[in-house]
């Protein structure tokens, strides 16, 4: 199908950009089969019913512009945009070593303003539509009973999402410029993981820093703002006024995030041209310096060996699996400080839940070790038992989890050392668990596609979440003192596990059948 | 003689028959080129000689090891190097091939020594603690190869061997392919490279529509089209396999 646009026009690029990304969501869910789709129109059922629900309660009322709802909307857009931020800065790196077409492109007489332009807006689009799907079906039914200035709320997530993308591109080249091609797209990642967790950690900063600071950052503001004690900064209820329609705020909201989005995208137009064309071979490191380490014994000794070496050198894979463990810290740090001075009981919920993530972080290694197998061929052709590989690369994917938690179960097994016990009992068969289950129901995938993991196969995703949480939950009852109970979940647990069971001989036979 | 690799009547259909009752017999110590036009059937052949495809029907004797019987012990005798190099990028040659190795169970030792040999002889060594991701698709050929030649196989399987190498490196896979069936090895390979074909290989096989239309050396295979002696090997092929294609149009 031709695109009804004057071929090499701006709006005919965006229009291949689009159609191109369309055809790749819509391939993927297509994949996924009818379950996927109908999973998210109940999903967007539910928000619509609850956006009719909303719209009904707040017909004939006006949301006041006060202190309190400025501090509420100002920090709802501020977690907003550091989630696109995140999005925007991770793919504005991805953009300048994407070689696909850009060579292409960049061959083409198009100016390089032009593509990045196209490039830029792509990204705003992409990051955008996470929130405006959402914003729409909550927010039309209030718009059209009655509240029709509302529609602001588009304009401003708009505005937002071209800020961001602006921002991302920006400091996507200021990291170029200031460290290099080789380490940019490296630091980017973990730099839009972090961002992307900096809220939650933010929240959980009473659970870091202690008791002292004995408010969380929203409750804190949401309460000072109640007694009147907040005064929002000159300036900070325009996101808000725009939200709700007023013209002026809008407009510059809108100039905002318009004004950034072209800054970056005019003037980086040549220099990203510059940047995309130094990446090539960018990939390219010094050699290792100093003596050779002696050849592994084996194949157990040489996957494992292999496999922590790809983790370890995989930037992408250490900064979502960072994201996985920014989320364990707090609850790390309670178990820690707890132990010193509080009743084995009151350990109990963080056991649960640090046991419970341990295995989601084991989950998701075994996936990248296991399913994520770049050479499945070499494996396949050699005399090594496929077995001996699955518990190399089951190994591989159990030792940083073992790692992480060795720290605050030790702290614990100073202060409370039977809980430590217990902890360290259920983390570790909870990881281990979590591996099986990825050795059972290995689906062959690539690397790339880790953030999408989940999406492979819903049931095993949501049996290893639910086998996971049930060792979590019997690990805080062995915590709190209830032992007769702790078997019970491990029971359900163990059922599950024995539904999901395949020998090796089946696992084989799957993948076979996978890879015709 | 003893035989290095037996076939006998391999099947394998997916949409398509893809292999038709296909026997074939390499020698060992000799190399054996394996021709046809693309979708011949010759990459999925080669895949279930390798064990990585399940034949329908038939048997793979490697060595006189029943590869469908004891696969473990049928691979332990062969390596296979694809056309699309089976290497990962975050990993150096020297590392690659010491995780190739320990798949093989090489005595540590004895595969860094072979290691270092293979990649000076392929002139990698300087590159042997550099991470293959900026390497060029010869170069990754290149480290792939070594990988096919760590643990000394018996039998080695090649798919399109030259494909991306310039003309220097293509030199020195022939000659290190010529060396190693000089030495008493067995090589398969395809190649579209006829020239190769004509000037390496012992035998040569010619599969088209998932068959084996002919067999034998460049002279056997002359006289089985009607060629004139001095033709080259691809008037020889041409005339095969264009008889063929119009068999199977009147079938």
């Amino acid at each position: 199908m031709s695109l009804p646009f004057k071929p090499a026009s701006t709006p005919w690029l965006l229009a291949h950009e689009l159609r191109l990304a369309w055809r790749g969501v819509w391939s993927k869910r297509a994949s996924r089969g009818v379950g996927s789709l109908i999973a998210f129109a109940i999903l967007g059922g539910m928000m619509l019913i609850g956006g009719i629900a909303a719209g009904l309660g707040l017909r004939g009322h006006q949301i006041p512009v006060i202190p309190l709802s400025v501090a509420i909307s100002d920090l709802v857009l501020a977690v907003i945009m550091t989630l696109m931020l995140s999005t925007t800065l991770a793919a504005s790196a991805d953009a300048l070593y994407e070689r696909g077409d850009l060579d292409l492109l960049f061959s083409s007489p198009l100016t390089p303003r032009k593509v990045l332009f196209v490039r830029a807006l792509a990204m705003a689009v992409n990051a955008g539509l996470f929130f405006m799907v959402p914003a729409v079906l909550l927010v039309t039914p209030s718009i059209v009973l009655g509240h029709p200035a509302w529609a602001g709320l588009f304009v401003l997530l708009a505005a937002a999402s071209l800020a961001a993308s602006g921002v991302g591109l920006l400091l996507a080249m200021a990291l170029f410029a200031l460290i290099g091609p080789r380490r940019t797209r490296t630091v980017a990642q973990v730099m839009a993981a972090l961002i992307g967790a900096a809220f939650f950690l933010a929240s959980q900063y009473r659970n870091l820093m202690g008791r002292q600071a004995s408010e969380t950052l929203f409750a804190r503001v949401a309460k000072e703002a109640s007694h009147g004690a907040f005064k929002p900064p000159p300036f900070a209820d325009i996101p808000l006024r725009a939200a709700l329609g007023q013209p002026l705020p809008l407009l510059i909201v809108a100039a905002i995030g318009l004004g950034l989005f072209l800054f970056a995208a005019q003037t980086l137009g040549r220099r990203f041209a510059d940047a995309a064309a130094a990446t090539a071979g960018a990939e390219t490191r010094k050699a290792a310096k100093g003596p050779t380490r002696a050849f592994a014994a084996g194949a157990f000794q040489a996957t494992v060996r292999k496999e922590l070496r790809l983790v370890a050198r995989d930037a992408a894979l250490l900064s979502q699996v960072l994201l996985r463990v920014l989320y364990m810290l707090p609850l790390a740090f309670v178990l820690a400080r707890n132990a010193a001075h509080m009743p084995a009981w009151a350990l109990a919920g963080p056991a649960a839940a640090v046991t419970f993530l341990a295995g989601q972080v084991a989950g998701s290694l075994a996936w990248i070790t296991i399913s994520a197998e770049d050479t499945p061929d070499l494996l396949a052709i050699s005399p090594t038992p496929i077995g001996v590989l699955n518990r190399a690369k089951l190994t591989a994917a159990l030792v940083p989890v073992a790692l992480l938690l060795a720290i605050p179960i030790a702290v614990m097994a100073w202060f409370a050392p039977l809980a430590a016990f217990w902890a360290a009992l259920g983390a570790g068969l909870a990881a281990w668990s979590a591996g099986l289950i990825n050795v059972w129901r290995q689906k062959p995938g690539k690397r790339a596609d880790f953030r999408r993991r989940r999406g492979g196969s819903v049931l095993t995703a949501l049996a290893e979440t639910m086998i996971t949480l049930l060792i979590g939950v019997a690990t805080g009852l062995a915590v709190a003192g209830l032992l007769a109970w702790a078997p019970l979940p491990l029971i359900v647990a163990g059922a599950l596990m024995m539904a999901l069971r395949r020998t090796d001989e089946q696992i084989a036979q799957a993948l076979r059948a996978a890879s015709v | 003689m003893t035989e290095a690799l037996i076939v006998r009547g391999l099947n394998k259909t997916f949409a398509k028959p893809a292999v038709t009752d296909l026997d074939l017999t390499v020698h060992a110590g000799e190399l054996y080129a394996l021709l046809g036009p693309n979708g011949a059937g010759k990459t999925t052949t080669l895949r279930m000689v390798a064990g990585l495809t399940q034949p329908d029907k038939g048997e793979v004797s490697i060595f006189g090891v029943d590869a469908r019987k004891d696969p473990a012990a049928a691979k332990a005798l062969l390596a296979w190097a694809p056309d699309e190099a089976m290497i990962y990028d975050k990993l150096t040659p020297l590392e690659y091939l010491e995780f190739v190795a320990g798949l093989w169970n090489v005595e540590p030792k004895a595969a860094k020594t072979r290691a270092e040999e293979l990649l000076a002889t392929l002139g990698l060594i300087s590159e042997a603690r550099r991470r293959c991701e900026g390497f060029s698709r010869g170069m990754k050929q290149k480290v792939a190869l070594a990988g096919a030649l760590i643990h000394d196989p018996k039998l080695l399987i090649l798919d399109e061997p030259l494909t991306g190498l310039d003309a220097a490196a293509a030199r020195l896979v022939k000659d290190m392919l010529q060396a190693r069936v000089d030495a008493g090895g067995t090589v398969i390979l395809t190649t579209h490279i006829l020239e190769v074909a004509e000037r390496m290989a012992d035998r040569i096989g010619i599969i088209a529509g998932g068959r084996l239309l002919a067999e034998g050396t460049l002279e056997e295979l002359r006289n089985r089209a009607g060629e004139a002696s001095g033709r080259t090997l691809e008037d020889v092929f041409l005339q095969l396999t264009s008889d063929a294609s119009s068999e199977g149009a009147r079938a």
